[in-house]
């Protein structure tokens, strides 16, 4: 007998990279609405049923970067940190690359298995833009699915990514940005310390957290402050 | 292994890359991140050598041009409140027939009490917030319209140069914009301002952004006063509420809430056509709430004040409050207990008057009844508006500032100088204006 398998995954993506649609293609009309714990930002779920799969979607708030300056950014990282998504999707504006990666680099700096949703192509070949999908998906090291989501394509593509994902349970991790000599002697020192404490690396990805300090994180400071008594 | 040493060592590395760099790491990261996208976009991304210039840029030079930009602006939202009430006054008439009929017929069942019941207070109370369904989602339509087409960026690009004289930036912009739907959701929407200081002055000022609530107020009085102007009373009715919201943010960030303001990139996204679900989407979002508000909250505050009134204890009520608003103009017992109504929901002034009035003329009348009834004068009118634009917004809105800031302090403040300024400004409205009729 075949079990429902569950899945999780979250829609990241800048604002306006078309992620509502994205969304309302996947989970059509089974839609809840609901508040993000604690604070009183909207939080979108939904359902979708695929090839066995029942995968619940997370709309994260949308945002730029993961730091800790708005709180729109503090929970879309949360979440990814602390629920462990089975996959996260980056919604990415094709027609607008360049800035929507700075959202994907750090989401791969977190371990996230992440898929990149290239969306709105129409537009970027429109501008005469050629993106090389599958030399970008072999770089990063991640799927990227070509998508058209306001009118309904790709959809499919990106459910067979997910359920793929899902499947292989692949280790996600291959994505490593060098950062220079000088920085990536702090990271080693920090990611060394961190790797020590048990509890530390079970939660948190140390290299992850170690960039994180090196930005001067104010949450992950706070947590660090909070937690030691 | 304790977390205090973890901490340590990231202040010693901090140290030793300020030394290094003589910049801070974090930028010296985001640099390494966009380094590496600007590499790997040479290996995946082909542009153009001249990009030509997008149908996007060209449309751009004309809306967000420094003078004409700001005069499109106005006369968007000048068109905006044109079509809400052009397009509704057929759904409204619709309405307002079903809702007279329905009152007659309630007006025969006896025993009396129950008739007038259903009749007044059922029919006529809440059939009066109803009948303001079309202009709201209409309203909400176009507003939907405007943002999901992009244009509202290019509209809060435009009034970034101008927020920044008030010591606010565009970032603020949206959040009042969105004050036109609902305060509630506008005050939340503040939370992407990350400046706080820039954060409560958008949230104090938001009570000034006319919410779709108030617009049934506006209609029934323009509508009844006002036969040929209605959209340009209506239309400075928002626009009394800009200038006043402007006036306090300048005064809130010279003396309570000074400091400098936060400095952001204002982004433009590309125009796009609208898409018919999207837009019915977000009108239906924002409608909804007081489709659900009509069936809960305003129909209870509803029964309450036509209970009030079927056992005679409305009228002392209002008799008591009323000569406060004597200089205002509008000293009369009814329109006391529809203000002090009004603080649990805007739409329950209009409630408290269908119930108050209901009467054989119909809803539609509901304006000239008041008039009729009350010995109004347009000026009177205009006033009245006027207070209910200003003071203070809801209980709702009071709660999610209480909520925002967490503290008493704020909410309390804006019902003290929401009340202050409103009855200030219906006071100047009345007497100035006697001066010159």
């Amino acid at each position: 007998m075949r079990m429902a398998k569950e899945i999780t995954i979250a829609l990241a993506g800048n604002p306006n990279s078309g992620k509502t649609t994205v969304f309302n293609n996947l989970t059509g009309a089974r839609q809840h609405v609901g508040n993000w714990p604690g604070v009183t930002v909207e939080k979108k779920e939904g359902t979708c049923r695929y090839q066995g799969y029942t995968i619940k979607v997370v709309d994260l708030p949308g945002v730029y970067s993961l730091t800790a300056y708005s709180i729109d950014e503090i929970i879309a990282r949360n979440f990814i940190v602390e629920e462990k998504p089975d996959a996260v999707v980056d919604i990415v504006d094709a027609s607008n690359v360049e800035r929507n990666l700075y959202l994907a680099i750090q989401l791969l700096e977190m371990g996230t298995p992440l898929i990149i949703a290239l969306n709105m192509m129409d537009q970027a070949e429109s501008r005469g833009h050629q993106i090389d999908v599958s030399q970008l998906s072999y770089l990063l090291g991640v799927p990227v699915v070509p998508m058209e989501a306001n009118r309904s394509r790709g959809t499919q593509a990106l459910l067979q990514e997910i359920v793929k994902m899902a499947d292989s349970a692949v280790q996600p991790g291959r994505f490593r940005l060098d950062y220079g000599r000088e920085l990536e002697e702090e990271i080693a020192k920090l990611q060394e310390l961190i790797s020590e404490d048990r509890e530390l690396s079970r939660r948190y990805p140390p290299r992850w957290l170690a960039i994180k300090l090196l930005e001067g994180d104010e949450e992950v400071v706070k947590t660090l402050r909070v937690k030691q008594g | 292994m304790s977390w205090e040493e973890i901490l340590e060592a990231q202040q010693r590395s901090l140290a030793h890359l300020r030394s290094v760099y003589r910049e801070d790491a974090e930028t010296v990261i985001a640099d390494a991140r966009y380094g590496f996208i600007s590499g790997l976009m040479k290996e995946t991304l082909r542009k153009p050598a001249i990009e030509r210039r997008s149908i996007s840029d060209s449309i751009d030079k004309v809306l967000v041009n420094r003078w004409l930009g700001l005069f499109i602006f106005l006369a968007l939202l000048y068109g905006v409140f044109q079509f809400t009430f052009t397009a509704s006054v057929p759904l409204m008439d619709w309405i307002d027939e079903g809702f007279g009929w329905l009152a007659d017929e309630a007006g025969s069942i006896s025993p009396a009490w129950l008739g007038s019941f259903i009749g007044d207070g059922i029919f006529g109370g809440v059939g009066s917030v109803l009948m303001f369904v079309p202009p709201i989602f209409l309203l909400f339509l176009a507003l939907a319209f405007l943002e999901d087409c992009g244009y509202l960026a290019r509209a809060a690009f435009v009034m970034d140069r101008l927020m920044h004289r008030i010591g606010l930036h565009g970032r603020s912009f949206i959040p009042l914009v969105l004050g036109f739907g609902c305060n509630v959701p506008a005050i939340m929407a503040t939370r992407t301002i990350e400046n706080p200081k820039d954060r409560l002055t958008t949230i104090l000022i938001n009570p000034f952004m006319s919410c779709g609530a108030r617009l049934p107020i506006y209609i029934l009085f323009a509508g009844a006063f006002f036969t040929s102007h209605q959209g340009l009373v209506v239309f400075s009715m928002y626009a009394i509420g800009i200038i006043l919201a402007t006036i306090m943010a300048l005064v809130l960030r010279k003396t309570l809430l000074r400091g400098p303001s936060g400095h952001f990139v204002m982004e433009l996204p590309p125009y796009r056509l609208p898409t018919i679900t999207g837009l019915l989407m977000h009108t239906w979002e924002r409608g909804k709430v007081f489709l659900i508000r009509a069936g809960t909250i305003i129909f209870a505050i509803v029964v309450l004040v036509w209970l009030l009134d079927y056992t005679g204890a409305l009228e002392p009520i209002g008799r008591a409050i009323a000569p406060v608003f004597s200089p205002l103009g509008f000293g009369q017992w009814q329109a006391a207990v529809a203000l002090v109504f009004g603080f649990l929901a805007k739409e329950v002034v209009v409630g408290t008057f269908g119930t108050l009035f209901a009467g054989a003329e119909g809803l539609g009348d509901l304006g000239d009844v008041v008039g009729l009834e009350l010995a109004w004068t347009p000026l009177i009118a205009f006033g009245f508006m006027a207070f209910c634009l200003i003071y203070v917004p809801c209980v709702a809105t009071i709660a999610i500032i209480r909520r925002e800031t967490n503290s008493w302090r704020w909410p309390a403040f804006t019902v003290g100088y929401t009340i202050a300024i409103g009855w200030i400004v219906a006071m100047l409205i009345y007497q100035i204006g006697s001066l010159f009729t």
